[in-house]
């Protein structure tokens, strides 16, 4: 009986000695089957799970990142069609709108963070800097020459260093949102022409661009034409900021960014004598030590703005009022447009602290927002709520687009117009106590005759405001088309 | 469309890989292949995918004519027709403007440059076109009867664009017999996936660093900055090209077919001789086949026939003389490395072999990639260090310095990948091991893909338009 109940236990054992010998005495070709089966049931549900998820989510709209809005599906035309394009705008529409794009964007940033050595002095360089110290300095040197709307939200100028470059991803994108829209995009002076450098101090990644150089001859000559067309009847003022470069530039770089107090003074000795040139290099130079310069963001801080409209104030000899009478509001967690133009992931994992100020006088204050051609569209505040911590910018006036009147409490008759880019766009709120109205204009964006709308509407000062980029890039020829364009129009304000 | 787009991978090639897959019969799986590659070509050229199906019907009924009159004069009158019309469509299609303003400039006249817009892929599917009716001539393989196989043939979709100029006798028994097996499929994915990686993690990256540095005038830069980024540029060619091999290959074999390698391990060669063994195979192995054993000087004469080869090699790369002089910049190696003698060489020192054959290989991707002359003449001055001299260049400079900190671990991993690693590692695990070590190896490559096709999709996110270098061929 033992020997009979022992045998199927042995026969086990036997077996199961023969199964465990059998993986590996298996036929090679068995084994090979079985491992490539057990291979697709992973890959092929991660595949098709891409797909799917790809394909059912719903596709994104809207990059914060990029500061742009995302593709669309393209409308069906034969022309299109018969030239490619339409098919190539389908697939752009399909890979340019990923669900939760950016924070996959995000997450490539990170990872492609893992391919170098990080020290603490470290610099990542984005963009192709060229040595500009030293070397001759002409326009070719200076910086891209891209300035009109529909050139400046490209998904590539956001995307430094692709091997090729979309046409198609360009024309997908789409120029500012409003302000309700909570998107801030790029402005088409702000290019990675000469380069970014991304350094590490005390701790804090600050992104800087740097200055290429150049002449600013067609802003001199814009602005001598519009002071003569104005026949000295208007106080024309030129302020022009510097980049955040000119104060923090490792040493070890400097000969990669061009001097732009040298660029400043340059442009005020052959701007007419007549035009007072606001030289806010200086001043600003004394104020390094405070946060003066965004470290995210292509801007300046409100605070900085501060010191160039203290510095034009003294110069307009209007009033001005201390900072300790504005009160200071916070956005917390800023990260601004460096992020997408350096896909540096270190910028994004650094936020700051977006602070402005608002005017004592500001509740007593209108805003007139109007249309690029001066049609009324309604009246609010100056200063507006942002969503997206991202837009923090976008705060003075929702952003560049509009030409906007402000109506202040102060009762003076002085009337100030400002043609401006963005970095404009945080001066006015500190003059609020010195002119009874300020216009506000994008030079990128403003229709109506620059000489007309100032004459009729009785403006006694006109100040240019905007960055270094501006006055000696692509922007600057703009300035000559506000003078020219829509002569002998009556300009007619809507507003109540 | 692009194979390292999301667009291509998560919706074309995933709808196609089910309808392929649904599909009982091989005839049926045939026909999805033909639809789904015009449709790919059309995605793209909408227009000249007319002009494939025509390529493809006349070589085709050459290829019959042939098949009939071989013996006769008529045979070879179908092979003239055949190669000649090939000819004149790539010619017209892709060298037109080149020659016109060629002859523009040599005879001071001003004939209007034609401004054509070359279809993609032409080099490529002109050269597997011209192989099938060489073959054919040869008896090489027999005229395929039907013409919806031989078009299937021409236009499938993994090689139509970028290659590998695949030869009708590596595929012609597959279009009619193949047996699609779980390996296949699983080595095939693998091998697509590793192809996409190579693109979207190393070559789109590494061109990052080049683009910085040889995106704009090069006439400053430093001594080691040129040779650090040509360096680069090398190995961004290689991961591109061989990336888009391999997804080829990967393609290919996922649908049952399996195509001859297109690169070895080039870089590590240790002559010009085994670098173009290794490099392209599947161009420089044309070449050989159809032109360098050709009487075309009345007799096979083994110089001349060399460098007309070479000339035709960099001819192929591009209309504009960078590429020609960059073929016959290899050309005169070789012909050296020949009158040198194989066993000669083999006696040199490895060291210097290696040293010797990276040096002219990197400079050769300089010549490849500086299509203005002015860039070239530069870039010559940069790397020979005769520009520190004459210009002032600096030796080195900080940016370099920056950029190789920045992205030293890229790099290191991109030389070590473009060794033959990935062979050994495949060797041990799936040749030389038992079945354990075997289940090892296939369950770590199986969870590494799946990490690098992850990754390759995020990264994808950021590239809206992301082409091949080698689709403008």
């Amino acid at each position: 009986m033992e020997d009979n109940e022992k045998k199927p236990q042995q026969k086990q054992a036997v077996r199961g000695k023969h199964v465990k010998k059998d993986f590996n005495h298996m036929k090679r070709k068995n084994v090979e089957h079985g491992f490539a089966v057990i291979s697709l049931m992973v890959m092929i549900p991660v595949f098709f799970g891409i797909s799917l998820f790809l394909f059912v989510f719903p596709r994104s709209t809207v990059s914060n990142i990029e500061k742009r809005k995302l593709a669309t599906f393209p409308e069906f035309s034969f022309e299109d069609y018969f030239s490619g394009k339409f098919t190539a705008d389908i697939a752009t529409y399909y890979d340019d709108t990923v669900p939760f794009r950016d924070d996959f964007k995000t997450a490539g940033y990170n990872f492609k963070g893992l391919f170098g050595i990080h020290t603490e002095e470290e610099v990542k360089v984005v963009g192709k800097p060229i040595a500009v110290v030293n070397k001759d300095k002409d326009e070719s040197s200076k910086p891209s020459e891209a300035s009109k709307p529909e050139q400046q939200t490209s998904a590539n100028a956001a995307d430094p260093g692709k091997p090729q470059e979309s046409e198609t991803a360009s024309e997908a994108a789409s120029q500012t949102e409003s302000s309700s829209g909570e998107v801030q995009t790029f402005d088409g002076e702000y290019t990675v022409e000469n380069g970014i450098i991304v350094v590490k101090e005390e701790g804090h990644y600050r992104a800087l661009e740097l200055f290429g150089g150049g002449t600013g001859n067609a802003y001199v000559n814009a602005l001598n034409n519009i002071n003569k067309d104005l026949g000295g009847k208007v106080q024309v003022y030129s302020m022009i900021a510097p980049l955040a470069s000119e104060y923090y530039t490792p040493t070890s770089y400097s000969e990669y960014t061009a001097s732009q107090k040298e660029c400043f003074d340059s442009i005020a000795s052959r701007l007419d004598d007549g035009i007072i040139s606001v030289d806010i290099d200086t001043p600003l130079g004394q104020h390094v030590t405070e946060d003066i310069y965004l470290r995210t963001d292509h801007h300046w801080t409100p605070l900085g703005a501060y010191y160039a409209a203290q510095t034009f104030a003294s110069a307009a000899k209007v009033d001005f009022k201390d900072l300790s009478t504005y009160k200071k509001e916070e956005i917390p967690d800023f990260v601004g447009t460096m992020y997408a133009f350096t896909g540096d992931a270190n910028i994004k994992n650094d936020p700051e602290v977006f602070t402005y100020y608002k005017p004592d006088n500001v509740d007593s204050t209108r805003a007139y927002y109007y249309d690029t051609a001066f049609n009324y569209e309604g009246d609010g505040n100056f200063f507006n709520g942002v969503g997206d911590p991202s837009s923090a910018y976008l705060v003075f006036m929702g952003g560049d687009e509009q030409i906007v009147k402000v109506k202040t409490n102060v009762k003076n008759g002085k009337r100030l117009m400002i043609v401006k880019d963005s970095y404009g766009n945080a001066i006015p709120g500190y003059l609020f106590g010195a002119y009874e109205e300020i216009y506000v204009a994008d030079m990128r964006y403003f229709q109506p005759n620059l000489i007309d709308f100032v004459q009729q509407n009785k403006v006694n000062d006109l100040l240019f405001a905007m960055v270094v980029y501006s006055a000696v890039g692509g922007n600057a020829d703009n300035l000559e088309t506000l003078r020219t364009q829509n002569k002998g129009q009556t300009i007619v304000d809507a507003a109540p | 469309m692009v194979f390292s787009s999301l667009y291509f991978l998560y919706l074309f090639l995933a709808v196609v890989f089910v309808a392929y897959y649904v599909c009982r019969t091989l005839p049926q799986k045939n026909v999805v292949l033909i639809i789904a590659s015009l449709v790919f070509y059309a995605w793209g050229e909408p227009v000249w995918v007319v002009m494939l199906v025509f390529s493809a019907l006349l070589n085709w009924l050459c290829a019959l004519g042939i098949g009939k009159y071989r013996e006769k004069t008529l045979g070879k009158v179908f092979v003239g027709a055949a190669i000649g019309i090939d000819l004149l469509l790539l010619i017209i299609f892709k060298y037109s403007g080149f020659i016109v303003e060629n002859i523009n400039a040599l005879l001071h006249i001003g004939i209007p440059v034609p401004q054509i817009v070359m279809p993609i892929g032409i080099s490529f599917f002109t050269f597997q076109a011209i192989s099938y009716i060489m073959d054919c001539y040869w008896e090489t393989v027999e005229p395929q009867k039907k013409f919806h196989k031989f078009l299937l043939y021409l236009s499938l979709f993994p090689q139509l664009v970028a290659g590998p100029i695949v030869r009708y006798s590596v595929i012609e028994n597959e279009i009619d017999n193949r047996k699609i097996t779980a390996l296949d499929i699983s080595e095939g994915a693998m091998r697509a996936i590793i192809g996409v990686s190579k693109k979207v993690i190393i070559a789109n990256n590494l061109y990052a660093v080049v683009d910085q540095f040889f995106g704009s005038d090069i006439s400053n830069l430093s001594f080691l900055g040129t040779w650090y980024t040509v360096i680069l540029y090398s190995l961004y060619v290689y991961f591109d090209f061989s990336g888009y091999s391999d997804i080829a290959i990967g393609l290919g074999r996922m649908f049952g077919f399996h195509f001859n390698e297109n690169f070895n391990y080039p870089f590590i060669c240790k002559s010009i001789s085994e670098f173009w063994q290794r490099w392209h195979i599947s161009l420089s192995s044309f070449f050989r086949d159809y032109l360098f054993y050709m009487p075309i000087f009345g007799r096979p004469r083994k110089y001349l026939n060399l460098f007309l080869v070479w000339f035709c090699t960099g001819m192929w790369h591009g209309a504009s003389w960078n590429f020609i002089i960059w073929g016959l910049y290899f050309g005169v190696f070789i012909f050296i490395e020949t009158l040198i003698g194989k066993k000669r060489m083999k006696k040199w020192n490895i060291v210097l072999t290696h040293i010797y054959s990276k040096i002219i290989i990197i400079i050769g991707f300089g010549i490849f990639y500086f299509t203005d002359f002015g860039q070239l003449g530069h870039f010559f001055l940069n790397i020979s260090g005769i520009s520190m001299l004459t210009n002032g260049n600096a030796f080195g400079d900080i940016l370099i310095w920056n950029s190789l900190l920045n992205n030293i671990w890229l790099i290191i991993f991109a030389i070590a990948v473009s060794m033959p690693i990935v062979p050994k590692l495949k060797h041990f695990f799936f040749e030389w091991g038992n079945n354990t070590v075997y289940a090892v190896g296939k369950v770590g490559a199986t969870v590494i893909c799946c990490a690098l096709l992850i990754i390759s999709s995020i990264l994808l996110v950021d590239n809206t338009n992301n082409p091949f270098l080698y689709f403008r061929f």
